[in-house]
């Protein structure tokens, strides 16, 4: 079969193979904007899934809405579901915070706490109950976001000595230190020069061997290297959502090739 | 909808490729005219022509590789210039077909009994005619053209069995002419091929529009 002709029923994943999906979620923000409309998307287990569309479309707040994230945000109202282990997690009786360790987010802009590298790591590890030597957690957590051998002798030193792209490496690590199923990634690398971010894409191959990866991004190339389905959002709307092989060679939607092609607004 | 920068690029591809199909038609023509005159000078004209038309190939290729490697192209911008790569090739190999057939004019020069020369000149305007389609297809993207193109290749195999096949018989009572009936016989291969080759350009402007693989050959 050529890469043209697969259609997302030869995609179709078993309800067992989905780690996440949602179903009519809208997010409307204190200002009355509506900035997600109804979206149904299902993630595919060990999978990465990039997040596409102009500025504005909503990709970032639909992303926040998978881990109860927008709640921080004053007068934002979230409608729909958002179901994880066939459990809506916007059920009263979900805890949030629980949420957010099972669904974990990496920031736009590398965000460490002005603490150590290994404080960075076992802060967070710790809050959530850890007791003892964090030891092991620091070094596996690092490894994992293929760090630890960079920073291994300097582990005292300060997080914010550490260049970028380490930097966001670390957040991930934190982020891994919570045992997470699913890493949300809201512009991981815009803030990166190009050899961070190559080793930002390279861990994200790695790590989707173990866990379920949704990345907004507003590098195409980006998209197109490392993952696996891409969903083009725009005014709120899910346009289109396929294998990433099928959207970049042959888009279904005249919107998407539009935008992929660069002459959408 | 526009993206300037990238389809003004894509307008100098597009003459590059109109002229070097318009050079190869050409080219055809002369060679099928000179097999019909036995026009010797002709082969000169039909090999300088060769020339042009393979650095017309090399620039289209260097303007393709340079879109990929400096645009990241892709949905149907990357199916475009794949395309185009595609086609430069094929019409370069149709032109490489006009200077064989050019060529062999000088083989039946004062040989007026070849009347297989005239069927291989028609063999040769057929071959012509899908050139221009295929050019026309590409220059309109028009995938409809493209599918339409590809049928005057069933014409051209039909013709190039029967002339064989009268070919084989005519040597088997001659076998003194061994030399110019198997130049018949490989002329007629040589169109075979051509029309193979417009054929597979057809195919590449059909995933070109629609972005699917169509076998024309069919």
């Amino acid at each position: 079969m050529s890469i043209a002709n697969i259609s997302i029923m030869d995609f179709f994943y078993p309800p067992d193979h989905i780690a996440l999906s949602a179903k009519d979620l809208e997010v409307t923000y204190a200002d009355g904007v509506k900035a997600v409309k109804g979206l149904s998307i299902s993630f595919p287990k060990k999978a990465t899934t990039a997040i596409i569309g102009p500025s504005g479309c909503g990709k970032s707040t639909a992303l926040r809405a998978f881990n109860r994230m927008n709640e921080l945000i004053p007068g934002t109202v979230t409608r729909g579901e958002v179901r994880f282990h066939s459990k809506n997690i916007y059920d009263p009786a979900v805890d949030p915070v629980t949420v957010r360790t099972k669904i974990g987010m990496v920031f736009q802009k590398p965000n460490p706490f002005p603490k150590s590298i290994y404080d960075n790591i076992a802060w967070a590890a710790r809050i959530h109950g850890l007791k003892g030597s964090c030891d092991e957690l620091v070094e596996s957590s690092l490894k994992k976001a293929a760090l630890w051998d960079e920073v291994k002798d300097k582990l005292k030193k300060s997080a914010l000595s550490l260049s970028g792209g380490q930097q966001q490496r670390l957040c991930i690590a934190r982020t891994l230190a919570l045992t997470p199923e699913v890493i949300l990634m809201d512009e991981p690398t815009s803030a990166l020069d190009p050899l961070s971010t190559a080793s930002i894409e390279e861990l994200t191959t790695e790590l989707k061997k173990d866990y379920t990866i949704i990345i907004v991004t507003h590098n195409l190339q980006q998209a197109g290297r490392i993952s696996d389905m891409t969903a083009f959002m725009l005014l709120g709307d899910l346009i289109e959502y396929a294998p990433t092989k099928k959207l970049f060679v042959n888009p279904e939607d005249e919107r998407t090739e539009r935008y992929i092609t660069g002459r959408f607004g | 909808m526009q993206n300037p920068a990238f389809d003004a690029d894509v307008a100098a591809i597009d003459e590059l490729m109109v002229l070097m199909a318009a050079k190869v038609e050409e080219a055809v023509l002369k060679a099928s005219h000179a097999l019909k005159t036995q026009d010797v000078d002709l082969y000169k004209t039909v090999k300088n022509a060769d020339g042009e038309i393979d650095k017309l190939q090399l620039q289209i290729e260097d303007h393709v590789i340079e879109l990929i490697a400096t645009k990241q192209p892709v949905a149907s911008d990357l199916r475009k210039l794949l395309s185009v790569f595609k086609l430069a090739a094929d019409f370069e190999r149709a032109g490489d077909y006009a200077v064989h057939l050019a060529k062999a004019t000088k083989l039946f020069v004062h040989e007026p009994q070849w009347h297989q020369l005239e069927r291989i000149a028609t063999m040769a305007d057929l071959g012509a005619q899908m050139i221009h389609g295929t050019a026309q297809a590409y220059k309109q993207r028009s995938s409809a053209l493209a599918r339409q193109t590809a049928l005057l290749d069933d014409e051209i195999d039909h013709a190039h069995k029967a002339l064989v096949q009268d070919t084989l018989a005519f040597l088997m009572q001659y076998p003194e002419q061994a030399e110019r009936a198997t130049r018949i016989i490989t002329l007629s291969g040589h169109l075979e091929r051509l029309g193979d080759h417009m054929t597979n350009a057809c195919e590449a402007i059909v995933f070109m529009v629609e972005g699917i693989h169509a076998d024309l050959n069919e």
